[in-house]
């Protein structure tokens, strides 16, 4: 499974406005799903912000849930002008947001390893302070792609 | 109540059993997100009152349904029910107006909006 290859440009956003966080989470959703369905997924997103944040740590978050409102896993991801307060573990404020949306019925339980590969991933770009070099949804891509490999290598 | 608010309620019913199903996954917890008891506590509470928004005999068929299937909503694809891969009957897919169920396996049916 590449992690690359699930990221679509369009839902890259380097320069989200700093907000709330229930506002950010809304705005990634909404470059997924719109009304109903979005309603449908930000509610489960936010119960599941309420059970404790997904904010992992050193300016990352990765809000997650599974949905009827998606049919594969669909991924948006945002970068805010300025770091925003996501309650995060370690109390510091978040400025890389990837979310995630998995449907109910997940063969080979994808949600999961994605889950878990993003979160090593993110990991690896704030150890070699990389959360801010990439410019267009494009660069950032790649960045992924080569964090990837550079990871498999070392495996 | 209108079939609308009933649907919407039922979905987010189902998207918060798969959160609570997630939780108790090791592999979620290997990840390292870490939920305290009384937050999971706090969850089931919200559960238990979203099933309160709901005619308590789609609630029963729901609960039913859940402790059967575990996933108690199936999507509809391409005229089958996903829940048991079984083709719905023509006259069942273009009823849309009401909450309707899988003949076959009994699921609640849902079609997703394109």
């Amino acid at each position: 499974m590449n992690l690359a290859s699930l990221l679509l440009k369009e839902r890259i956003n380097l320069s989200l406005k700093p907000d709330k966080k229930d506002k950010v989470i809304e705005n990634l959703v909404h470059s997924i799903k719109k009304e109903k369905d979005a309603e449908l997924i930000v509610s489960t997103l936010l119960k599941r912000e309420e059970l404790g944040s997904t904010g992992i740590g050193k300016g990352i978050a990765i809000p997650h849930c599974r949905s009827l409102a998606v049919d594969k896993l669909e991924i948006a991801v945002g970068r805010t002008t300025k770091p925003i307060n996501f309650n995060a573990i370690d109390k510091k404020p978040v400025s890389l947001i990837f979310l995630i949306i998995a449907p109910p019925q997940d063969p080979g339980n994808q949600y999961l390893i994605t889950l878990g590969k993003i979160v090593q991933i993110a990991k690896e770009l704030t150890k070699k302070n990389l959360l801010q070099q990439p410019k267009t949804p494009e660069e950032f891509i790649e960045l992924i792609s080569q964090t990837e490999k550079n990871l498999r290598k070392r495996k | 109540m209108s079939i609308e608010i009933v649907e919407m309620h039922l979905k987010l019913l189902f998207d918060l059993d798969n959160l609570l199903s997630d939780l108790d996954q090791p592999k979620y917890k290997k990840i390292g997100f870490k939920i305290r008891d009384e937050e999971r506590l706090s969850l089931l509470q919200a559960r238990k009152e979203l099933l309160k928004e709901i005619p308590p005999e789609m609630a029963e068929i729901y609960e039913r349904l859940k402790k059967r299937y575990d996933q108690a909503i199936a999507f509809v694809e391409n005229g089958f029910c996903f829940g048991c891969f079984q083709k719905l009957p023509t006259q069942l897919l273009t009823r849309t107006k009401e909450i309707n169920t899988c003949p076959n396996c009994g699921r609640i049916l849902y079609w997703r909006k394109r």
